[in-house]
């Protein structure tokens, strides 16, 4: 994570982007102790509002939350073309991806050009784009975007990240039904009274072995250790060690079915390569988050063909297209999205690069993407709000159309997974 | 729990100054178990503690000479990052690294638990590119105050650079004031959110902050409080209500910070999270009640307020309900094992790579991002990643396979019984010394499982000696309920 440094340049001293008196911003992830709003562990595992089984039946879909943190632009990566290529020309003398370079695309937009690995799939309707899309009001911070994204639920006091509310919809819900690769620490959206599981990679699955280097009786040991404990960790453990025992084959076999060669050198080889190990062994995992950073490009965003920007767009393309051909035939019920707390600001500043800004592009590819388009509304860039790209659907309308579309069984839901929120028609998928 | 008492020469602690030790320090060693002995018991202890000028801090005072960059002034981190000599974020490890030792070595153990408590309620995380300047001041302005009152803590860190920076009051003027502060300041630090107060609250306790400026790159590294930039005229925020018709708003702040301090929300609020930290997840109302009239009774001051709830008979009768998160657990398991770190001469000396040990297993001193503060409920550190990680912390920790360097590792014969010895007679000795006690049954048989011995096994010197037989207890206790939970 790299927070925003002030700029200067209006003489002011204060750093860009401190939202106005009028916006009267809220934070979304409230305190733990606000009042009466101590959650307690009986609430927090309070089972009354899981209300579906989706579980681990064999040959489920599966959702791949792709984060691009640090505040992607979406301008660099979805371009407009026509008469908004013009305007964001003038704005960008310095860093605009040219028209005559973007690749795909249709009518109205085309990809940078660092897409290529991906082109057959967006040719093929598989990958396609939604812009303008964003937080119901702009959040410029980075802490706060990224909290208010993946809590998703505005005004709760609950630490309930929305794919935790997924996850628990199903009584049954095992650990391994969501997971963050990558890292062992949840990320917000995976946090809440459901079960979760954070691994760096997938070997390490496993209960560390001690005496006899024996898994098995590692976890009858601590089976019987923890046997008579009767507290939410109790319970937690007994999950933990159940799960290993159903993954210990994967684990075991991780050298053979994880395949980080067949994706190019960089931040999501590992982490794609494991994820989809994960996905093939088809142990009921649902939704899968991962991290991509480092797009934070207050300065030197780069060329179409050199430079920062085409270097990320560069990794996450084919990083992307390995990971549909490393699927093999689990690829037909795997879409991913991506996501980032907010866009750039549409101006390029001082030193090539772009500040916070607010709407942004997410990417879908994938089982019933309706792709090869843009879809949504756009909010065109001579109605810019307060110099940044409008937006013209909230990014929880893109994830509900891709939730609805992938567990029919959480269809039902909509009020549990993002409370209070009605979505908007997107189109995204098929 | 073997019939007879363990023959080690360690006493065991009675169940009153072990729950003392566990919830009150980073940890129950050897060392510790003593000092509460000679005290008179785990209450004589604590009120001690209370005092830490008067508790000698052999360890610790070596400790603060570790880490040379704690001692730089926020203008010297800043120019020192400017000239890319060093930057903010390397002193924002030192002092996470600095943190840790305390929590492991020093004796004021009480001390380092409220430093955390509060840093925790009044939050500036130590991921804050902005505050990172400021942030080792901030934390020296906590431990000052931790034991005296919440009206000095609230008044000196609602006005601190570090704070004005990380929720945007260094930049809020009366032409654009920054609500940020103005209402984390009710939401979090004070009053909490179902107080009752209003937007319209919001902006005004935003407006009465307006002065407190500090800039870092624009015109200059400089923090002052700047008359033109205070918003003037009448304030009201819920029951307080202020002329504030100077220019200088200083006085005006002070009344408001005060009125919050001593406000009955807040009150409640404190002794609520007191109670969750250091007794359980569900306090009753009547101790929170109990804590919150210590509170206000004595002008928020800390110390009687802490007496009051470890007093209140649910402080003794709640051992074992509170989840150890993983940084206590970090800090308990170094103490567990008889670690004793030294001065740091490179980044794989312990006390300089622990830093990304405990960070990578989940949890490093202050470094939560949003202004809510670490979670303080079992419900958030339950999860299966972080149970997994912890095992694995414990295996490598114990094994004393990374890191090593420039720490002192218990010899395993100082916590072997005579031998031959039963299995279990060997389990309880060495637990005693590890988690400060005997082992349950259910603990014991499942040590006995991970070695393939049974308890009643003649273990001998040789078995005992053997690279794994030690370890596997050791490592077994720490992941036992007994270490997990506190």
């Amino acid at each position: 994570m790299t927070p925003d440094l002030p700029t200067p340049a209006d003489g002011s001293g204060e750093s860009c982007g401190c939202p106005d008196f009028t916006l009267s911003r809220r934070r979304f992830l409230a305190t733990t102790v606000a009042g009466a709003g101590v959650l307690t562990a009986g609430q927090l595992f309070d089972d009354a509002w899981r209300q579906v089984a989706y579980g681990a039946a064999p040959g489920g879909n599966v959702v791949v939350v792709v984060s691009l943190r640090g505040g992607s632009d979406g301008l660099s990566m979805v371009v407009p073309r026509g008469a908004d290529h013009d305007l964001l020309a003038a704005a960008r003398p310095g860093i605009v991806v040219p028209e005559a370079t973007l690749i795909g695309g249709d009518t109205n937009f085309g990809l940078h050009p660092a897409f290529a690995p991906l082109l057959p799939m967006w040719n093929a309707g598989t990958f396609g784009a939604v812009h303008a899309v964003g937080l119901p009001a702009p959040n410029r911070s980075h802490f706060d975007a990224m909290i208010e994204v993946e809590d998703a639920d505005p005004g709760s006091s609950g630490r309930v990240g929305w794919i935790n509310r997924v996850v628990g919809l199903d009584a049954s819900a095992q650990p391994e039904g969501a997971v963050q690769l990558g890292s062992a620490l949840l990320p917000t959206s995976l946090v809440g009274p459901a079960p979760a599981l954070g691994v760096r990679r997938v070997q390490d699955l496993s209960v560390p072995t001690l005496a006899n280097d024996d898994a098995a009786i590692r976890r009858t040991s601590l089976g019987q250790m923890w046997a008579r404990t009767s507290t939410p960790l109790g319970s937690s453990v007994r999950a933990t060690l159940a799960t290993a025992e159903r993954l210990a084959p994967l684990v075991a076999s991780a050298d053979d079915v994880v395949h980080p060669t067949a994706y190019p050198a960089g931040p999501l080889r590992e982490v794609l390569a494991n994820t989809a190990a994960l996905i093939r062994a088809d142990v009921g995992t649902r939704m899968v988050t991962v991290d991509y950073g480092n797009w934070d490009m207050h300065n030197g965003l780069g060329q179409p063909d050199s430079g920062w920007m085409a270097d990320q767009v560069t990794h996450l393309a084919g990083a992307l297209a390995a990971f549909f051909t490393d699927l093999g035939a689990a690829a037909s019920r795997v879409t991913v999205v991506t996501i980032s707390e907010f866009g750039r600001r549409v101006q390029e500043n001082g030193d090539h690069g772009v500040d916070h800004g607010y709407g942004n592009a997410m990417l879908l590819l994938g089982a019933g993407v309706n792709g090869g388009g843009v879809r949504g509304q756009w909010a065109h860039l001579n109605d810019l709000n307060d110099g940044d790209l409008a937006i013209r659907q909230d990014f929880r309308s893109v994830l509900w159309e891709v939730l609805a579309s992938r567990f029919p069984e959480v269809s039902g839901s909509k009020a549990t997974v993002f409370p209070g929120f009605v979505p908007e028609t997107v189109g995204a998928m098929s | 729990m073997s019939p007879a008492a363990p023959a080690a020469s360690t006493a065991v602690l009675p169940r009153a100054g072990r729950h003392f030790a566990r919830r009150f320090s980073g940890g129950i060693t050897p060392t510790l178990a003593s000092q509460i002995t000679r005290a008179g018991g785990g209450r004589r202890w604590f009120s001690q503690q209370l005092y830490p000028a008067r508790v000698t801090d052999t360890k610790g005072d070596q400790v603060n000479t570790w880490f040379p960059s704690l001692k730089l002034t926020p203008a010297q981190i800043f120019q020192r990052e400017q000239d890319d000599v060093q930057g903010s974020w390397d002193v924002m490890a030192d002092l996470s690294r600095w943190t840790v030792c305390r929590r492991i070595h020093s004796t004021r153990q009480v001390q380092e638990l409220m430093v955390e408590f509060w840093s925790n309620l009044l939050h500036v995380p130590l991921g804050d590119d902005l505050a990172a300047y400021h942030r080792v001041s901030y934390d020296r302005m906590i431990r000052t105050y931790a034991l005296t009152s919440f009206e000095r803590l609230l008044l000196h860190a609602t006005t601190h650079p570090a704070m004005g920076l990380f929720l945007d009051n260094a930049t809020s003027s009366k032409q654009a004031p920054n609500e940020n502060l103005g209402r984390e300041l009710l939401e979090l630090h004070t009053v909490g959110v179902d107080a009752g107060y209003t937007e319209t609250d919001v902006k005004s306790s935003s407006r009465i902050l307006t002065g407190y400026r500090s800039d870092v790159w624009w015109p200059a590294f400089q923090t002052f409080y700047d008359p033109s930039w205070h918003w003037t005229g009448p304030i009201r925020v819920m029951g307080f209500q202020h002329a504030n018709s100077n220019a200088d708003g200083r006085a005006a702040t002070t009344a408001y910070l005060k009125y919050l301090a001593h406000h009955p929300a807040t009150a409640n609020r404190i002794a609520r999270r007191l109670c969750v930290r250091f007794v359980s997840d569900t306090p009753s109302a009547g101790l929170v009640a109990t804590v919150a009239r210590a509170y206000r009774r004595n002008n928020t001051a800390v110390r009687p307020t802490l007496l009051a709830m470890v007093d209140h008979p649910e402080f003794l009768a709640s051992a074992g309900a509170k989840v150890r998160t993983p940084l206590d657990d970090y800090v308990a398991t170094v103490r567990a094992l008889g670690i004793s770190l030294g001065k740091p001469v490179d980044g794989d000396s312990f006390a300089n790579a622990m830093h990304w040990h405990y960070r990578d297993a989940g949890q490093a001193p202050f470094d939560w991002p949003a202004p809510n503060g670490f979670p303080e409920v079992n419900g958030a550190w339950i999860s299966s990643g972080r149970i997994l990680n912890s095992l694995e912390v414990h295996r490598t920790l114990a094994f004393g396979w990374w890191p090593r360097d420039e720490a002192v590792f218990r010899k395993p014969a100082a916590l072997l019984p005579a031998l031959p010895a039963t299995l279990e007679a060997v389990i309880d000795h060495v637990a005693v010394k590890v988690i400060g006690q005997a082992p349950s049954a259910a603990v014991s048989q499942g040590i006995a499982t991970a070695l393939g011995w049974s308890l009643s096994r003649r273990v001998t010197a040789e078995e005992a000696q053997r690279y794994w037989t030690l370890p596997t207890i050791v490592v077994s206790l720490l992941d036992s309920p007994h270490h997990l939970t506190r």
